[in-house]
């Protein structure tokens, strides 16, 4: 195995570091010279990581041009190889390098864009859960409440913002209808990603309600949930909590908790 | 003569890719089965749910680009277990991959990666076969590759790997004919030998495709109607090997629903031609 290695480390160095291909490989091709093969491999290396990118950011590239955002994706594929044989998962790492790209620096919202694009695209993906509906709470006695567990829909994601980034791709994602005014000075907010009829949809959380919600993730019970929440926010609203949850698919299951 | 959605039909079928979903849900044009990349349908949600509905009226093939079977990394057991766990869902009429590799320590390279044959891979290869029959229980079909460099140190041909691969593991081939033409015209590829060192009772599928040309290297892009070319070779293929399904594969520049359907109608009609 040891030659193996070798010699498949050191043709993956010449693709993805650039580093100058062995002698090792043959060079008897008729129509073209080694140096065109490498770099057939190299474009495709880029070009499968830039579309996959693309795939993955569409509001991102709709905001900032196809060519930034090639150049953009270039410059990101240059720090970031792919650690997954899916290309699905490439591209986590996307928001934070936006939020240091220095010809980025003046659109302020675009990292935090990127990290709620990121999570839409993470949903998209994330495996299907069960069905829930509030009438399935009626096999507990009232006195187990308080000790019970939630289970979420893997697609569901919280992203907080000093921006309007819900709007933002609201106004941007591929199948957005409507195209309307975003006053990027409106204030933060809180995007709920969540997944309901196999479609991605992004909503807009309230402090409670996010507190809340951020409780029973880490698989708070219901009642320590509630309880610290109505100690922070004495205007929350459990049942219509509950009943916007449930709408959109984010609650898929209860159990009793340890 | 229907073929029942379990068997895989001897007839041409096409590769289904994102922007032909909802056309061939709602026309259900005739076609004898399609081939999908079996990593975007990984996980659950949209992706998933349509494929199931087009398993509910055609049998499905999935095709692998990212196993990477002949990686000197460890075999990537979550992507291995995402791919039995679509293979139970989708009950596919066959499962392949390619004669490839895709990572090195530390990283992975999203491409289908030429090696060289060397016994020490053959030995690597036929065990990773191995272990992934033995996961989803069932035969894999392996592909041959198109490739733009070829390796000083190979001790035989991708022919003499492949017949060798089949006999060791047990696995099928699917002989990708356009693969075959890119190989001979780039690297002298002997497409006889090739031809004749495949054992017939191996090949399970055949892929049909367009190239493009990059500075006098044929790149296998997948975005051209099939040459003449190769419809020339897949005929002779099919004289000396047999008819099997043939697959029309096409990724980029992906034309409308149409234009692919009849490059699957005139691989049928190859076939018929074959079978008389």
């Amino acid at each position: 195995m040891t030659e193996l290695i070798d010699q498949l480390s050191h043709f993956a160095q010449t693709i993805v570091q650039g580093k100058e291909p062995k002698t090792q490989i043959t060079n008897c091709y008729a129509n073209y010279s080694q140096n065109t093969a490498i770099e057939v491999y190299r474009n495709n290396y880029r070009g499968n990581l830039h579309d996959a990118l693309a795939g993955a950011y569409p509001v991102i590239k709709l905001l900032v041009g196809d060519d930034f955002f090639r150049m953009l994706a270039l410059k990101f594929i240059e720090h970031n190889p792919s650690r997954s044989a899916n290309l699905h998962h490439y591209g986590a790492e996307l928001p934070d390098f936006v939020a240091s790209f220095e010809p980025a620096q003046a659109l302020a919202y675009l990292s935090d864009t990127a990290t709620l694009e990121w999570a839409c695209h993470c949903a998209y993906f994330a495996n299907d859960a069960p069905l829930f509906n509030l009438a399935q709470l009626a096999q507990f006695a009232p006195d187990q409440h308080p000790y019970l567990v939630f289970d979420l829909h893997p697609a569901t994601r919280i992203v907080r913002s000093l921006y309007p980034i819900s709007a933002i791709w609201l106004a941007h994602h591929p199948d957005a209808e409507v195209d309307f005014q975003i006053d990027l000075n409106s204030g933060s907010c809180i995007a709920l990603v969540c997944r309901r009829f196999n479609k991605v949809e992004v909503i807009n959380l309230s402090e409670p309600e996010a507190y809340w919600l951020h409780q029973i993730l880490t698989e708070t019970p219901l009642g320590g949930s509630t309880m610290t929440t109505l100690e922070h926010y004495p205007d929350f609203n459990l049942q219509t909590t509950l009943v916007k949850l449930v709408e959109m698919n984010v609650i898929t299951g209860v159990k009793l908790g340890a | 003569m229907p073929a029942s959605k379990y068997t895989f039909p001897c007839v041409a079928g096409i590769g289904l890719r994102a922007p032909h979903y909802r056309e061939v849900l709602e026309t259900l044009p005739e076609l004898g089965w399609v081939e999908v990349h079996s990593e975007n349908f990984f996980g659950g949600g949209a992706p998933l749910h349509t494929l199931r509905k087009v398993r509910e009226h055609y049998p499905v093939s999935l095709h692998g680009v990212g196993m990477g079977l002949a990686s000197a990394t460890p075999l990537d057991e979550k992507h291995l277990s995402d791919l039995s766990q679509l293979c139970n869902d989708i009950q596919p009429v066959a499962v392949s991959e390619h004669l490839c590799w895709n990572a090195a320590t530390g990283f992975v390279i999203n491409d289908l990666l030429p090696f060289p044959y060397t016994r020490e891979a053959l030995d690597h290869v036929t065990r990773r076969v191995t272990q992934v029959q033995e996961k989803l229980k069932r035969q894999l079909l392996v592909e041959n590759l198109s490739s733009y460099i070829s390796f000083s140190q190979s001790e035989m041909t991708e022919g003499d790997f492949l017949a060798e691969l089949t006999q060791r593991s047990g696995c099928g081939i699917l002989f990708d004919v356009e693969n075959l033409y890119v190989n001979v015209r780039n690297l002298g590829v002997d497409a006889e030998a090739f031809i004749k060192t495949i054992p017939a009772d191996a090949v399970k599928e055949y892929h049909l495709a367009g190239f493009s040309e990059r500075d006098g290297c044929l790149v296998d892009t997948h975005n051209h109607p099939v040459y003449n070319e190769v419809w020339d070779l897949y005929e002779h293929v099919l004289k000396h090997l047999g008819p099997r399904p043939t697959l029309i594969e096409w990724d980029t520049d992906i034309p409308a629903l149409p234009e692919l359907l009849n490059e699957a109608a005139k691989a049928q009609l190859i076939i018929e031609q074959c079978h008389d």
